[in-house]
């Protein structure tokens, strides 16, 4: 099937995944990306399982005799299909169309896969290897069941135990070994009961792995001595592994009654559930060593076209099927139809008819694989699991496991294979209350918190749930939220895990892959739209698993199933104190006419009661399953009463007054009753209150977590003030220090303006003394000149008139080239001191020198 | 002169300081506001939220495990824009039980039902029941009657339905996801409706 569309689709790229999914286009480009990843994991991780199925093929040669009968069951099972598609011919279906969407891969397209095809046909019986083991585990879940109901009726023991088993055999085909085996089956029972709880499980676990019930407890002493001795392993395996077949058989028919008988001990199955890991870690690994390989095959993921076949091996379909129940369910189904709803238990099953009705062209919209015969296949299955199951019925969410099994697998193993899904891994996850899941949600938040506290604080600063991101993750399994090759490689190690491990463990390595960007987000919105496009685009599949699978080692079923017990009873008081809002009432009502009848009418209430033991599976009066409480409740009246009542045959009058005693009694019960019902709803309205207080608490808790975050931020401002300070210090002792600065500065001006003015003083000191000199020069010149007229009267005297003009030019001349020389002298000593001085300074000084020589200038000048 | 300077530093700083601590909250011009949408299978919420956000119509839309998540901005004419952050419940009864999750702390919440369907109608009044029970007192709902399009199998009469809006002071709308008829105009009343004091 999966072949079929897988190769419709290559050409319908890039719309649709190679799975026939739609693709968001927001993915396609990246879809692209990884589609060529996707195909080299796929040719490599299937030449990893061909030699590894090859090897175990190898292993299981030595007994040979075994497949031979392994193939023969097959070709038996071949045969009952056939009958049944043959059956449904009659009803005026086409067979040849269904069998296009019912049958395996194997068969599906021929021609082009063919040869490939014909391998792991080839290889498939060493499927049954794995089967085995995995099958183990199925049983021994039920023969934890089984124990449990030895436990719980200990006073009735073995008898009671036959009486069961009896019972079951209206499953005709395995009457006669149910019959040869049952009183083995009780030898070993009652053999069992007598150990404690731990230690008869626990050989009840092995001696399923090797279906050889009788000989495990005959000879226990033996096969302890072969597990020691690795040489005769083997042998010993092959004689042992004869009788395997037989032992499904049995469980299978210890199956059919348990679901009736076990539902009365509903609620303790759970708690021994808690020790279900424990035994798990060590009951496989001695008898299959191939186990750690397989292990890390499943990890790498299944091929696409061994996925079918080993998913059914992993949920264990061959050992939870029973022969044409799920026909008589769909035929059952039919004629409740027919009948039209008569009894009130049909409005709920019309309910779930109304919902798949709305639902079924909601699964998968679009895909190829879904035409009108493959959804009718999908009504069917999910009909039928509805009626297999009320007490989960059909839950949206179902839609979309069972459409994804009808693509990889035959119809009635996708049913079966659904069937050990809802009823072994999601136990209580899908009821009316969904008890689980939303404990499961609050186990995951504690993870969480221990794993990420930075990242849930700050959701929780946003004001974002974890559940909120987590909890669409959790009820559909992934589907949808990621890829769909991560949504199958998470499968694949689920379902080979057996528990909802893989589902927490995908979770937080999303959380881990994530959780730094979901840091970054600033409100509600931005980060649960991120957290949803994230996952949505987490197309390296096998990075998310590998994350998931060696992350997160120290989240285990023994864990979870601890965190679960821890976190159980918060979810069950909300949940009681919804439905007792909603019909408390009736409720009451209900035990209180239960209580009425009782007393009136006791034997037909216990006789009730033994038929809803006798293991009618298909009754459909299976209202043990809504009121298990309740019905609990009745068994403990039910042993007080029953031994008085039952064994008590005197003669009449004896009788009455007994009965009058007795009645007495009753009444007095009765009022004690009353007033324990009493009690208990104080009790109940002290819990809720406590609840309130609970949730009072939180909410206080959650504000106190406000005031620390103010506070933290206060002190966050409170250091930024005092840095801000820091730094204003700082400036201001730069400003001092710069002042500082100035007053040397100014200091220093003040120093030099003296000097300035010393130097002035000198100036004007040597301008003095300039003066002077300068007078003297007047004075020399004064006298030189009195010398010449001195002369020039002498040579007036002495010369002629004649040559006078003459003398007088040339005295001039002498005059002016004289001058000439004093003036120069005396400016080349005033330019001095101006350029030595600040300009200023020798303009004020120049002044009177200016003054004094203004004429001398300009006549100079002249 | 040291001390004159750094005074305004001081002070701006301060100013600065919630500012940036509440940089994403929001005003009273740009509101947050946590929207649910309830009631029972089929009746479109998917397809309402769908029509909001992305404008997009889907006949053969998907069946909603648990809730989903969209936002989406929208402004009003006296220029404030509110962000509606969107929960898009799982419709089926059961699911119910994990509704509070999602409804807890709403400050509206869109009760959905089919108009050609009673049964979904019967459902609307009971979401509205939890809601005036649960819900946070101050919740602002609003009836919405989707698939208004198909008026010739309409089992619901508006009048039944303004009647029960009326009596549990509800915002009451008839919408259809397919033809886009009244789907903006039901965000942008509930926008209205919003108390602007104390909306975030």
């Amino acid at each position: 099937m999966a072949d079929q569309s897988f190769n419709l689709l290559h050409t319908l790229e890039p719309r649709r995944d190679s799975y026939g999914f739609a693709l968001r286009p927001q993915h396609a480009q990246r879809y692209r990306q990884y589609a060529n990843i996707y195909k080299e994991e796929e040719e490599e991780r299937s030449d990893r399982w061909k030699d590894f199925l090859e090897q175990l093929v190898g292993h299981a040669q030595p007994c040979s005799s075994e497949k031979e009968h392994k193939h023969a069951l097959q070709t038996e099972a071949a045969d009952q299909k056939v009958e049944i598609n043959s059956e449904r011919l009659g009803e005026g279906e086409d067979t040849s169309n269904k069998k296009s969407i019912t049958d395996g891969s194997s068969e599906s397209d021929k021609e082009t896969k063919a040869s490939k095809v014909q391998t792991w046909a080839q290889i498939r019986s060493s499927l049954d290897v794995i089967e085995n083991m995995m099958s183990s585990r199925v049983k021994k879940n039920q023969n934890i069941k089984d124990e449990l109901i030895t436990i719980g009726e200990k006073n009735l023991q073995s008898i009671e135990k036959t009486g069961s088993l009896k019972a079951s055999e209206e499953f005709e085909e395995e009457v006669c070994i149910n019959g040869m085996l049952s009183d083995i089956v009780k030898a070993s029972t009652a053999e069992n009961a007598e150990d404690g709880i731990y230690e008869s499980k626990n050989s009840s676990g092995s001696e399923v792995i090797f279906g050889n019930g009788v000989s495990r407890n005959e000879n226990s002493a033996m096969e302890e001595i072969a597990m020691d001795d690795g040489v005769s392993y083997s042998v010993n395996a092959g004689e042992r592994k004869k009788p395997v077949n037989d032992g499904i058989s049995v469980s299978v028919d210890t199956n059919g009654a348990e679901n009736a008988v076990s539902d009365g001990f509903y609620g303790s199955v759970n708690y021994i559930g808690a020790e279900k890991p424990v035994e798990d870690g060590f009951s496989f690994d001695p008898f299959f060593p191939w186990k750690e390989e397989l292990e890390s095959l499943v990890r790498g993921g299944v091929p696409k076209d061994l996925r079918g076949e080993v998913w059914q091996a992993f949920v264990g379909v061959k050992a939870h099927r029973v022969e044409r129940y799920y026909h008589d369910l769909l035929a059952q189904e039919r004629n409740t139809d027919k009948n039209k709803e008569s009894d009130d238990l049909s409005t709920a099953a019309s309910k779930w008819k109304r919902q798949i009705e709305k639902d079924i062209p909601r699964t998968f919209p679009g895909h190829p694989a879904l035409d009108e015969n493959g959804r009718n296949s999908l009504r069917r299955l999910l009909l039928a699991y509805a009626q297999h199951n009320p007490s989960v019925g059909y839950c949206q969410a179902m839609n979309f496991f069972a459409g994804l099994l009808l693509l990889l697998m035959p119809e009635e193993n996708a049913f079966w294979a659904l069937v050990g899904i809802l009823d072994d891994y999601f136990e209580g996850y899908y009821t009316e209350e969904m008890i689980e899941s939303q404990v499961d949600q609050l186990v995951f938040e504690e993870l969480m918190r221990d794993r990420f506290p930075k990242l849930v604080d700050h959701l929780d600063y946003l004001g974002v749930q974890v559940a909120w991101i987590s909890g669409p993750w959790f009820l559909s399994i992934f589907v949808n939220t990621l890829p769909w090759e991560s949504v199958l490689r998470v499968w694949d190690v689920l379902l080979y895990e057996g528990n909802r491990v893989m589902l927490f463990r995908t979770a937080l390595a999303l959380m881990e892959l994530y959780g730094p960007a979901l840091v970054t987000t600033k409100d509600a919105g931005d980060a649960t739209t991120l957290s949803q496009s994230l996952a949505g685009s987490t197309f390296d599949s096998s990075q998310l698993v590998l994350t998931a699978c060696m992350g997160f080692l120290a989240v285990t079923e023994a864990r979870l199933e601890e965190l679960r017990e821890k976190h159980r009873p918060a979810v069950l008081v909300v949940v009681e104190e919804r439905s007792k809002k909603g019909s408390i009432w009736k409720d009451s009502k209900g035990l209180a006419t239960k209580l009425y009848s009782f007393k009136h009418d006791p034997v037909s209430l216990i006789e009730e009661k033994k038929t809803s033991k006798g293991g009618e599976m298909l009754a459909k009066g299976d209202k043990s399953h809504l009121e298990r409480h309740s019905s609990n409740l009745d068994d403990l009246l039910d042993r007080l009463a029953v031994d008085p009542e039952v064994d008590s045959l005197p003669d009449l009058q004896e009788q009455v007054v007994w009965l009058k005693v007795e009645l007495c009694r009753l009444l007095e019960e009765k009022r004690s009753a009353v007033l324990r019902a009493e009690e208990l709803e104080t009790a109940l309205m002290e819990m809720v209150k406590q609840d309130n207080r609970r949730q009072l608490s939180a909410r206080v808790e959650q504000l106190e977590q406000e005031v620390a975050h103010l506070q933290q931020a206060l002190t966050d401002k409170k250091e930024q003030e005092s840095a801000m300070l820091k730094v204003l210090m700082r400036v201001e002792q730069e400003q001092k220090v710069t002042e500082d600065a100035r007053i040397c500065a100014e200091q220093d001006a003040a120093a030099q303006k003296y000097a300035v003015h010393v130097l002035q003083e000198k100036y004007e000191k040597a301008v003095g003394s300039l003066v002077e000199m300068e007078k003297r020069v007047v004075m020399a010149e004064s006298m030189l000149e009195a010398t010449l007229q001195y002369q020039t009267g002498q040579v007036k005297a002495h010369c002629s008139p004649r040559a006078l003009p003459n003398q007088g030019s040339t005295q001039e001349s002498t005059r002016k080239s004289l001058l000439p020389f004093g003036l120069g002298w005396r400016d080349r000593n005033k330019s001095k001191p101006a350029s030595a001085e600040e300009s200023s300074v020798s303009k004020s000084t120049n002044e009177p020198i200016d003054a004094s020589t203004p004429q001398k200038r300009t006549s100079e000048q002249e | 002169m040291g001390c004159s300077s750094s005074l305004p530093d001081r002070s701006s700083g301060r100013l600065v300081g919630p500012n940036l601590e509440n940089g994403g909250a929001p005003d009273s011009k740009n509101l947050r506001v946590k929207l649910v949408l309830l009631g029972d299978s089929g009746v479109g919420k998917s397809c309402i939220v769908l029509r909001f956000v992305r404008g997009q119509f889907d006949p053969t839309s998907k069946v909603t495990v648990g809730a989903s998540f969209l936002s989406q901005t929208i402004a009003l004419q006296d220029s404030t824009t509110v962000k509606f952050e969107i929960w898009d419940t799982a419709g089926q009864e059961r699911y119910a039980a994990l509704a509070p999750l999602y409804y807890r702390g709403a400050a509206v919440a869109v009760v959905v039902y089919d108009i050609t369907s009673p049964e979904s109608f019967s459902k609307a009044q009971y979401w509205v029941k939890e809601l005036q029970k649960h819900g946070s007192p101050d919740i602002v709902m609003a009836l919405v009657g989707n698939k208004a399009d198909l008026h010739e199998k309409r089992e619901v009469s508006v009048q039944e339905g303004i009647d029960y809006a009326e009596k549990n002071g509800m915002f009451f709308i008839e919408t259809s996801a397919k033809t886009a008829d009244n789907i903006n105009q039901l965000f942008e009343e509930i926008a209205k409706r919003l108390p602007r004091s104390t909306a975030q």
